[in-house]
């Protein structure tokens, strides 16, 4: 499954499109993250918790997509963009969409 | 009896409102689905995509940017569970249903002024997402999510 | 580019459990939690009402006398210090020095402060009828103090609900979750505090007068007047009167103590004496 986030995968021709493909997750911290997340604040620098947290939640979503394409079957997504918004207390969404398409 | 329950007043409304928030949400949930995957059915014939255009100049009539947008409504009970989850980290589930609805229904009503615009194809599609203000961090209140779909609607020359 | 639509069967974007399932899960998994830290925090609350330094205790005392609007009682600490007389001369009450206030509100209803306070409610003074009666409420709050009960009252709670604040804002919907709860349960004397504090007050009424006699007349009175059922007692700071009229009975009739009259009380003659300047 190639992914881009480019018009065309390099080298190849897209053949058919099938259309948007979507996946999304939220994701809560913990108590433990916050805890450290919250000790962090005095001394500052990046919170590696939270990043590890992000990243997870960002290559879950990117899979769900992944399964979606799939189940259309296509084998590459082109135009993949990311996005991240904050819908309750603690709580991130996350999602990432693309065109699913075959290439050949 | 009676005055158990009235000591206990902010418990019993918090159960009620969790109880009213399962029960009307679950039904108003399922309702907006079934909505949704029929307009899906109807509509599915109007891609939308987010490369830009993959057409020659020649295909094309014209362009128009469209916009759907939709803000869904959180309720008791989801926000229950939100908190819950705050504590224990992991996937917030019940807020799974509730951006996944307002995405699709976003991206549905942007095919639908697509349509009307007489267009063939959604290009450049881009999605925003929002938690309504303050309120949906802010402790007294049930929150919002607002989902804003865009494109460019191009309509194609008939060959 | 040719374009070919094909519709999704699953939606991968939603998981397939069940939200009551989760609900139940995360809930016993809270309570769980909830159990742990509550067995933990009493024992550091043990720990600490016994480490407390007294100035700190008198200083947690005068903050919670400030709920009232009180008046010093010289009769009633006359009372107190009459009561206090009888006890052994190494009990560890002796070396506290006690003070007796009279709050100013028609509740019918005695507490001991942590910093040697006594509080009785005007309307409790209205309500006796016997100097027995009145001693055996006095006797059962210094029972209070003879088992440290004033400041494991306020203890689990209070730690509980720091704690929470300090992991989730003080602005949390956990916080407030957590206070709601803990404080209830556990911001008043547990039930079995005041039955020991019943027990030992019984004695020292004995150890005063020589016999049990108006020990229970005030519960009497109270379970005659109060209609509320059972059930509002489960949770109550105190138990049921009639409860606790059972347990003093039973214990009187175990130290086989005798039951002869009792003084009348004059209430008026107390509340009207006026308080040293």
């Amino acid at each position: 499954m190639y992914i881009t986030n480019i018009e065309t995968i390099p080298g190849k021709t897209i053949v058919e499109h099938f259309g948007l493909v979507q996946g999304s997750t939220v994701r809560a911290k913990h108590i433990g993250r916050d805890l450290m997340a919250g000790l962090k604040n005095l001394v500052g620098g990046e919170l590696k918790g939270y990043t590890e947290l992000l990243s997870e939640s960002r290559d879950e979503a990117l899979q769900r997509m992944i399964r979606e394409a799939k189940s259309m079957g296509a084998n590459a997504v082109v135009n993949v963009r990311f996005a991240t918004s904050s819908v309750a207390q603690g709580a991130a969404e996350l999602f990432a969409y693309g065109t699913a398409v075959r290439v050949e | 009896m009676l005055r158990v329950l009235a000591q206990n007043a902010d418990l019993v409304i918090f159960l009620f409102l969790t109880g009213l928030g399962y029960t009307a949400g679950t039904i108003a949930e399922r309702r907006h689905y079934s909505s949704i995957s029929r307009r899906e059915a109807e509509l599915l014939r109007l891609p939308v995509v987010t490369f830009k255009n993959p057409y020659p100049v020649e295909a094309l009539r014209g362009g128009v940017m469209v916009m759907g947008s939709v803000v869904i409504s959180i309720d008791y009970f989801k926000r229950l569970l939100a908190i819950l989850r705050n504590l224990f980290g992991g996937r917030v589930t019940s807020y799974e249903t509730l951006v996944d609805r307002a995405r699709r229904e976003a991206i549905l009503r942007m095919k639908d002024a697509a349509r009307r615009k007489g267009c063939d194809i959604v290009v450049n599609l881009r999605l925003e997402t929002s938690a309504i203000g303050q309120s949906a961090n802010n402790r007294k209140s049930v929150g919002c999510v607002e989902v804003l779909a865009y494109g460019t609607a191009i309509a194609l020359r008939r060959p | 580019m040719k374009f070919t639509p094909r519709p999704l069967s699953e939606n991968v974007n939603v998981s397939k459990t069940h939200p009551l399932a989760e609900l139940a899960w995360m809930l016993g998994g809270l309570a769980l939690i909830l159990m742990v830290f509550y067995l933990l925090v009493g024992q550091a609350v043990e720990v600490v009402a016994e480490r407390l330094p007294a100035d700190a205790e008198r200083w947690l005392g005068r903050q919670a006398l400030k709920n009232f609007t009180v008046v010093a009682s010289p009769a009633l600490d006359r009372r107190l210090q009459s009561l206090l007389a009888t006890l052994p001369a190494d009990s560890s009450l002796h070396r506290s020095d006690f003070q007796v206030w009279v709050a100013d509100t028609d509740e019918i209803n005695a507490v001991a402060l942590p910093g040697e306070c006594v509080v009785v409610f005007r309307g409790l003074l209205e309500a006796v009828a016997s100097e027995n009666e009145l001693d055996m409420v006095l006797a059962h709050e210094l029972g209070h103090f003879a088992h440290r009960d004033q400041l494991k009252g306020l203890g689990r709670g209070l730690v509980a609900t720091f704690l929470t604040m300090a992991l989730f804002g003080n602005d949390s919907s956990a916080a407030s979750l957590v206070a709601s709860f803990t404080l209830s349960f556990d911001a008043r004397y547990s039930q079995r505090q005041e039955a020991a504090a019943d027990a030992w007050g019984l004695d020292l009424l004995v150890a005063r007068y020589g016999h049990a006699g108006g020990a229970v007349d005030f519960f009497e009175r109270m379970s005659r007047r109060e209609d509320a059922p059972r059930l509002a007692y489960l949770r109550a700071s105190h138990p049921h009167p009639a409860d606790r009229i059972r347990s003093l009975e039973k214990r009187i009739a175990a130290r086989q103590y005798r039951l002869e009259s009792v003084v009348p009380l004059d209430s008026t003659r107390l509340l009207a004496e006026p308080p040293r300047p």
